[in-house]
Formats: C-alpha cells, structure tokens, sequence
C-alpha cells in the first residue's frame, strides 16, 4: 500500500498561528491541519511511498520524538479519509 | 604561559580556529511529534450544505428551479420557453440527490428517456448559486457526506 497527495499546483497553503489550512483545489474543500498532517502531506507529495519509507524519510527530514507505525499509520488514515492523501 | 585555569583540558594557546559542531548541525532537525493512535491532526471544513450523508441524498433538484416552473429544457440544458421545438417538458417532480449522484454516473434519471435524461444532466450540470437545486448539487460532489 503506497500514499500519495496531491502536487503542490493542486493544493493552496496557508500557515495560521494555531494550524496549516489546506484548500484541495479539486474538491473545494478547505482542510485544518496540525502537526504532523502537514509535513506529511508535504513529503508524499512527490512520490507515492509506503509506511514505513514514509517513516523512514520523516525520520531523517525531523527528529521523531515518537515514532511509531501505529501512530504514523493512524495519521495516515486520517489524511485518507479527509481525502488529502490516496492509498494506492 | 596562560594565566587561564585549563577547563576540561580546554588549552586557549593550543585551540584551533573555531569550527562547525557537524555533529550538533546534523542532528538540529525540528521535532515531529506523530501524535497518540486516538489523536486527530486533521479537520475538514465543510459546508452546511452537507451536513450528513443522509441529508445529501435527500435532497431535491427540480428541473427547472420553482422560479423558472413550467419553462422547457432543450438537449444542451438551457431553459426555453415552453413548447420550443426539441425541448423538453420539465420533470414531473424534483429530482432526489440520490438519483441525481447515480445519473452523473451514468444512469438515466427517473421517468426520463435517453434524450431527457441528457438535457436535464445538462441542466443538472449547469446550475449556478442561487438557482434551485444548486446547493443540492454541490454537495453531490463533495467525496465524502
């Protein structure tokens, strides 16, 4: 199982004090997003990678405080539902 | 020879340039908390228009809006005066979200031959805020509710 989210173009950004909202272009949809929903967003949006190199590369770009697959698979989970991120 | 007390073997007369900790640099990466299982990180604002997946399917798209009953739809959607050649009488009764969300898919609408249920697609289509159905419409397309 493998995530991807929308390219950059398909999506409008902005940084508020409390959060991250996110218009999909596609949907219309505006979606509030914290900490990790963002930066994962952010790295799925090049290639489609599966949980744990998506772990993997979090790992490296932050320094993961709790790491966890439960955790980033739960995450993930969200995005999917919110329909931010596809599960190929 | 230094007056300065040696610190942890610290010698100033034998210290280099300062240089870069590439150690500390490397690992000054910002913290990323996943969060607990339970926790939530995402909200989606929707529009009232769609509050529950039952009201979306319930909801009603006359064809035409009640502003424009009695007018004709012509095969590209617009609506006509009543009686124009090759236009269609409007629909019987409003159309149901759910029947609307399966026509979009490629179904035919309720009570509707192939070249009606193509022009009130059309006009489906088209519709624009502030027309009747509209918001019914709108919130057809939302993914998900």
């Amino acid at each position: 199982m493998r995530y991807r989210a929308p390219a950059d173009a398909a999506l409008l950004t902005a940084e508020l004090d409390a959060f991250t909202a996110v218009f999909h272009r596609p949907s219309g949809i505006t979606h509030l997003l914290v900490s990790p929903a963002p930066e994962i967003v952010a790295l799925l949006a090049d290639t489609p990678l599966d949980l744990d190199t998506l772990l993997v590369r979090l790992g490296e770009r932050y320094d993961l405080a709790d790491a966890s697959r439960d955790a980033l698979a739960a995450r993930l989970d969200e995005l999917v539902a919110a329909g931010l991120v596809e599960a190929l | 020879m230094s007056d300065e007390t040696p610190v942890d073997g610290y010698n100033p007369a034998q210290a280099g340039p300062a240089e870069p900790d590439d150690a500390a640099v490397a690992t000054r990466r910002r913290v990323l908390m996943l969060g607990a299982v339970t926790a939530g990180a995402v909200v989606s604002i929707r529009p009232a228009l769609a509050q529950t997946a039952g009201s979306v399917m319930t909801c009603e798209i006359p064809v035409p809006d009640l502003g424009r009953a009695g007018r004709f739809i012509d095969p590209a959607g617009n609506v006509v005066a009543p009686g124009t050649k090759g236009a269609f009488p409007p629909a019987s009764r409003p159309f149901k979200g759910e029947e609307v969300k399966r026509a979009l898919a490629g179904a035919q609408l309720p009570g509707t031959t192939y070249e009606s249920n193509r022009a009130y697609v059309s006009y489906i289509r088209r519709l624009q805020r502030g027309q009747g159905g509209f918001t019914c419409f709108a919130s057809l397309q939302m993914p998900r509710g």
